[in-house]
C-alpha cells in the first residue's frame, strides 16, 4: 500500500488512491511527411476520502505531493452523504495484455511503421495529403483502498493509422490498427484504405425521404452511444434513460446483441479492474434486442441496491481523464456479429447508403435515443457505389428505427477511436430518414 | 526556476527550443439534481518543451521537474530524427524577445474567495432550478482554472504569465410524458467572480425555455432560410471558419491552402470578421499565448474578402504571413496548438426583424449546442427554436441539427445584425493532430444573422 493510504486512516475513514503512469511516443505524418515526434512522461492520481460519511476528492501529480490529503479531506466537509464504501479486496483477473516490444520501442522504430505505410500506400495514392501515425505506450494503473483493494495493472498499447481528405474535401478515410502488442504492418489495411478511397472521387446526394443506410462498424455509433448513455446506472437511477424500467423488454431488433467486454486480451480498451478497484466482467446489455442488464458503479449500485459492475470509470461521452469524475459507464462495448455478407447488402440496395460516420451527434438529443447528423459515407444506387454523400443529413431514434435492423454483417472491425468502443460488425438499417436532395 | 529553465533551453543542440512549466489549481464543485457530487480541489503541474533541429520538431511533456534537462535532450535528438527525414525544413519565423510578466488581478478574485461561498453560489443556483415542477435533474457546476506559467526559450524570452478562468454553468433537464428536453445555462467565463453573482433572472429564463420545450414539435428535416441568434451564429463562425483559418490544420492540406489563399472572396461584403486576444473580458482574452508571442486582434474576413489568419510562429514562417499569438495549450500535457481568441462576426446593418419578416418558411434558431467540423463540412445545434411562416414568429421547435457547406453558406449569409452579443461561456475541442484538447478559453461573439439556405436534419 502507498504511505498515503496509512496516513489517510488518521484523518478520514475511507481512502482511495488511482495512480496512473504513463510513458508513451507517437509519431505523426502530414501529407506523406513526418511532422513531429511526441514523448511524454506523466503522472496523474486522484485521492478519494470518506469522512463522517461524506466524500472529498483531491487531484495531483503525484500521491507524495504536499496539501493533497488535506485537500480531499477538506472536500469531504461539504460533500453529500455517500452510501457505499471503497472496494475491498478482490481476485483480479490477469490479461496479460503487456508486450516487452512494445514497452521498449522507440521513435526511430514507430517512424519505420510509418516509412512502411508510406511506401505500400503511396504507390497507389501518391497525389492524396496522407496522414500517418503510430504510437506505444506503456501504462502502470494503481488503485488501493483502505479497505484493502490492491489492484496493480501494466499494459502496453501499439497502434497506427492512415487518413486522407478526399482531393478538395474536408471529409475523407481514416483506418487504423491496434492491439496490445507490437506487431507488424496489416498489409489489409492498405488494401482496403485504397479501396474505399477511390469510391469518394466523386460527390453524391441522395433522395430526400427514408431509405436504407447500412452502418460500417466506424458508424455504430449512431446506435451504440445513445444506447450505452441509457443503460449507465446513473441515467437509470435519475430517470433520465428512456429505458428505467424496461429490463426485459424488447428495446432493439432480435438481431442486436450488445456485449461490454472488458478482458478481452489484446484490445487497447480492455481493463482488468475499473477505476474504483473493482474487478472488470463480461455483461450482455442487449441480448437479442431484449434489454438485459445495466452498467454500476459502487456510487449508482448503492443507490439501486446492486453490486457494482466493474464499471466505474473516469470517462463520460465526451471527456476521459484523471479529473474526470468516476461514475459507470462502458469499457469494451461490442455488437455480436451475424451471418450476412456487407458487400451483399450494399449489393441489394436499389438507393441507400453506406455511412462511415456522422457529424454534429454530440449536439443531437442522444439520451433519448435521437440523432441527426451530417452523414459521411457513400451513395448507393442500384447495387452500386456512386459517389461520397454531399450535402446530406441522417436522423432517427435508435429506439424506433434501431427495431427494424434488415441484417448485421459476419465481418467486423474496429469501431471506434475515441469512443472506445470495441469491435462491430456493418447494421443494416432498413429505413431511415434522409435529408438530400 | 526560470533561470534554470532558461539555461536548459539555451544549451540544447537545436535552432529553436521552448520549455513551458506551470502549477495549475482547479476547483469544481458539482451537483446533479439534488446531490453534491463533487467539491475538488486539483493541484497539477508539470512541464513541457519543444524543439526545432535540423529542420525537424519534437515535443514532450513531463511531470518530474528533475527530468527536464533530461526529457529537453532526448527531445532534441528526436528533433533531429525528424529532420533527416524532410525534405522541406521546419523552422519558426522571429518573433520580438519578450522578459516581462503578464500576472493578472481581476476585480474580484476567485483565487481569493472561499470555497464555502463558491458552493452556497452552486447551491443557490442548484436549488433555483430544482424548483419547478418540471425539472427531473440538474448539472450545476462551479468551474474554476487557474495556472502560473513560465516560458522560456532559446532566444532569450522568459516570460511569467497567469490564466484565470471562473465560471458557474450547467444543463437543466425537464421531463413531460416520454419528452425529455436539456437547456444550458452560462454565466462568467472570464477572469471576474462578480459576474457569476445575481443572475437568477437569467436562470429563470433558461428554466422557462426548458418547460417550453417539452410542449415543443421536432423540426422538419430540409432545406430552409434561417435567422441564427448571436450565440448559434457565433458557433457557426467558430465551427465552420474559425477552424479553417487556424494554419496548422492548412498547413499539410494543399487543396484547402489553395483554396483559402488570402484575397480570396468569400462572402458578401457585408461580412467581416476576427479574431480577437485583447476584447476585454472574455473567454478567449489574454495578454500573450503559449508560444510567447503577444495575443492580438487578427482580421480574417474583410467586407467578404480572406484577409488573414491565426499562425503559431512554424506555420506563420511556412506560409509567410504575419505573428497573430494564437498557440495555446489547455494544460501542461499539451502541447501548444494554433486555436481561436475571441472569433466574432462585427455588427451589420440589420434588425432582427428585418430578418424574420423577409423568409416565407424558415426557421429561428437559438442557443448553442455545441458544433462539429471536418475540412469545409460542419454541423452544429440548436437548444431551440421557432417556425418562421410568412415573415412572422411561429411556433416553436426542438431537436435541431443543421449542416452544411463553408464556401456555400458564407455566401449565403444575406443579412447581419446590429446587436453583438458575446457568449459567457468558451469551448472548442480541437486535436491539432494529437490528443483532444478541451479549451475553455475560446469566446464567441456575433450578432443576428440570416443565412439563405441551410439542411436541418429533423423527422
Amino acid at each position: 500500500m502507498h504511505p498515503i493510504i496509512e496516513s489517510a486512516k488518521g484523518a478520514a475513514d475511507q481512502a482511495e488512491l488511482y495512480w496512473n503512469r504513463e510513458h508513451s511516443i507517437d509519431v505523426r505524418y502530414e501529407n506523406y511527411r513526418l511532422q513531429q515526434v511526441t514523448e511524454n512522461d506523466v503522472s496523474e492520481t486522484s485521492l478519494r476520502v470518506i469522512k463522517d460519511g461524506k466524500i472529498g476528492t483531491a487531484y495531483a501529480v503525484f500521491p507524495d505531493q504536499p496539501g493533497y490529503l488535506e485537500n480531499a479531506v477538506a472536500g469531504a466537509q461539504y460533500g453529500d452523504p455517500v452510501q457505499y464504501s471503497f472496494a475491498g479486496p478482490a481476485e483480479i483477473p490477469q490479461l496479460n495484455n503487456h508486450d516487452a516490444k512494445a514497452a521498449a520501442m522507440t521513435s526511430a522504430d514507430l517512424v519505420d511503421v510509418c516509412e512502411t505505410l508510406k511506401e505500400k500506400i503511396g504507390k497507389h495514392l501518391p497525389d492524396v495529403a496522407l496522414g500517418i501515425g503510430a504510437s506505444s505506450t506503456d501504462r502502470h494503473l494503481i488503485v488501493q483502498t483502505s479497505r484493502g483493494a490492491d489492484a496493480v495493472e501494466r499494459t502496453t498499447s501499439f497502434g497506427y493509422y492512415v487518413g486522407a481528405p478526399f482531393q478538395g474535401a474536408g471529409i475523407g478515410i481514416y483506418r487504423w490498427r491496434s492491439g496490445t502488442a507490437a506487431q507488424a504492418v496489416d498489409e489489409s489495411l492498405v488494401d482496403e484504405f485504397v479501396e474505399w478511397y477511390s469510391w469518394g472521387e466523386r460527390t453524391s446526394t441522395p433522395s430526400t425521404g427514408r431509405l436504407p443506410v447500412l452502418l460500417t462498424p466506424q458508424a455504430t455509433f449512431l446506435l451504440m452511444m445513445p444506447l450505452l448513455a441509457g443503460v449507465t446506472g446513473d441515467a437509470v437511477w435519475k430517470k433520465t434513460s428512456p429505458l428505467t424500467d424496461r429490463q426485459g423488454e424488447q428495446i432493439l431488433s432480435k438481431a442486436l446483441t450488445i456485449v461490454d467486454d472488458p478482458l478481452q486480451s489484446g484490445h487497447v480498451d480492455a481493463r482488468a479492474f475499473d477505476d474504483e478497484g473493482v474487478p472488470c466482467a463480461r455483461r450482455v446489455v442487449v441480448e437479442n434486442g431484449v434489454l438485459k442488464d445495466f452498467l454500476f458503479d459502487l456510487r449508482f449500485g448503492a443507490a439501486m441496491g446492486v453490486p457494482s459492475s466493474g464499471h466505474g470509470f473516469k470517462r463520460t461521452m465526451f471527456g476521459s481523464g484523471n479529473e474526470t469524475a468516476t461514475n459507470p459507464w462502458f469499457c469494451c462495448p461490442t455488437i455480436e456479429p451475424g451471418e450476412a455478407s456487407w458487400r451483399d447488402l450494399v449489393g441489394d440496395m436499389k438507393e441507400g447508403l453506406l455511412i462511415t460516420g456522422g457529424m454534429g451527434f454530440h449536439s443531437g438529443n442522444f439520451p433519448q435515443g435521437q440523432f441527426a447528423v451530417q452523414a459521411v459515407g457513400f451513395h448507393v444506387v442500384n447495387g452500386e457505389i456512386v459517389g461520397r454523400l454531399d450535402k446530406t443529413m441522417i436522423s432517427g431514434n435508435i429506439y424506433q428505427d434501431g427495431m427494424n435492423v434488415g441484417a448485421v454483417s459476419r465481418e467486423t472491425a474496429p469501431a471506434g477511436g475515441f469512443l472506445s468502443l470495441g469491435d462491430a460488425p456493418y447494421v443494416l438499417l432498413d429505413s431511415l430518414q434522409v435529408a438530400g436532395k | 526556476m526560470k533561470n534554470s529553465f532558461s539555461a536548459i533551453v539555451s544549451s540544447l543542440p537545436a535552432s529553436y527550443a521552448d520549455l513551458r512549466f506551470e502549477e495549475n489549481r482547479k476547483v469544481r464543485i458539482a451537483y446533479e439534481g439534488k446531490e453534491l457530487t463533487q467539491v475538488a480541489t486539483t493541484l497539477t503541474s508539470g512541464g513541457h518543451v519543444r524543439a526545432y533541429a535540423d529542420g525537424g520538431k519534437a515535443i514532450a511533456s513531463f511531470s518530474d521537474p528533475e527530468r527536464a534537462a533530461a526529457i529537453a535532450q532526448a527531445t532534441c535528438t528526436s528533433a533531429s530524427l525528424v529532420g533527416t527525414r524532410r525534405e522541406k525544413k521546419l523552422r519558426v519565423a522571429p518573433a520580438p524577445v519578450i522578459t516581462e510578466d503578464f500576472l493578472i488581478n481581476p476585480p474580484r478574485d476567485p483565487r481569493k474567495v472561499s470555497l464555502k461561498e463558491k458552493l452556497d453560489l452552486a447551491t443557490h443556483y442548484n436549488d433555483l432550478i430544482l424548483k419547478n415542477p418540471h425539472v427531473i435533474t440538474t448539472q450545476t457546476v462551479y468551474d474554476e482554472f487557474t495556472s502560473r506559467r513560465v516560458f522560456v526559450n532559446s532566444e532569450g524570452t522568459i516570460v511569467e504569465y497567469d490564466l484565470v478562468n471562473v465560471g458557474v454553468f450547467g444543463m437543466i433537464v425537464t421531463k413531460k410524458g416520454d419528452v425529455v428536453q436539456r437547456v444550458r445555462f452560462a454565466f462568467g467565463g472570464n477572469t471576474n467572480f462578480a459576474p457569476l453573482l445575481d443572475r437568477e433572472d437569467d436562470l429563470q429564463k433558461q428554466i422557462e425555455k426548458a418547460c417550453e420545450l417539452l410542449d415543443a414539435e421536432p423540426a422538419k428535416a430540409g432545406i430552409f432560410p434561417v435567422v441564427l441568434d448571436p450565440s448559434e451564429s457565433g458557433v457557426f463562425i467558430h465551427e465552420a471558419f474559425g477552424h479553417l483559418s487556424e494554419a496548422d490544420g492548412l498547413q499539410n492540406n494543399p487543396s484547402f491552402r489553395a483554396k483559402l489563399q488570402l484575397g480570396q472572396p468569400l462572402g458578401n461584403p457585408i461580412l467581416n470578421v476576427a479574431d480577437d486576444a485583447t476584447l476585454p473580458d472574455h473567454p478567449g482574452s489574454y495578454e500573450i499565448d503559449d508560444e510567447g508571442v503577444r495575443g492580438m486582434r487578427t482580421p480574417l474576413i474583410t467586407e467578404g474578402v480572406l484577409s488573414g489568419r491565426m499562425h503559431s510562429r512554424e506555420t506563420a514562417a511556412e506560409f509567410d504571413e504575419p505573428l497573430s499569438g494564437n498557440m495555446r495549450a489547455v494544460d501542461v500535457q499539451f502541447t501548444p496548438i494554433v486555436r481561436m481568441s475571441n472569433i466574432l462576426i462585427e455588427a451589420g446593418d440589420a434588425t432582427f426583424d428585418d430578418m424574420v419578416s423577409s423568409i416565407d418558411n424558415g426557421y429561428y434558431l437559438v442557443g448553442a449546442k455545441g458544433g462539429q467540423t471536418s475540412g469545409d463540412q460542419f454541423t452544429f445545434g440548436a437548444q431551440w427554436g421557432y417556425r418562421i411562416v410568412d415573415g412572422k414568429l411561429a411556433n416553436m421547435v426542438r431537436d435541431i441539427n443543421m449542416s452544411g457547406e463553408l464556401f456555400s453558406t458564407l455566401q449565403a449569409i444575406s443579412m447581419i445584425g446590429d446587436d453583438v452579443t458575446f457568449g459567457e461561456r468558451g469551448g472548442c475541442g480541437k486535436g491539432g493532430g494529437g490528443p483532444m484538447q478541451l479549451n475553455r478559453m475560446s469566446g464567441k461573439g456575433s450578432p443576428h444573422i440570416k443565412i439563405d439556405a441551410v439542411t436541418i436534419g429533423g423527422i
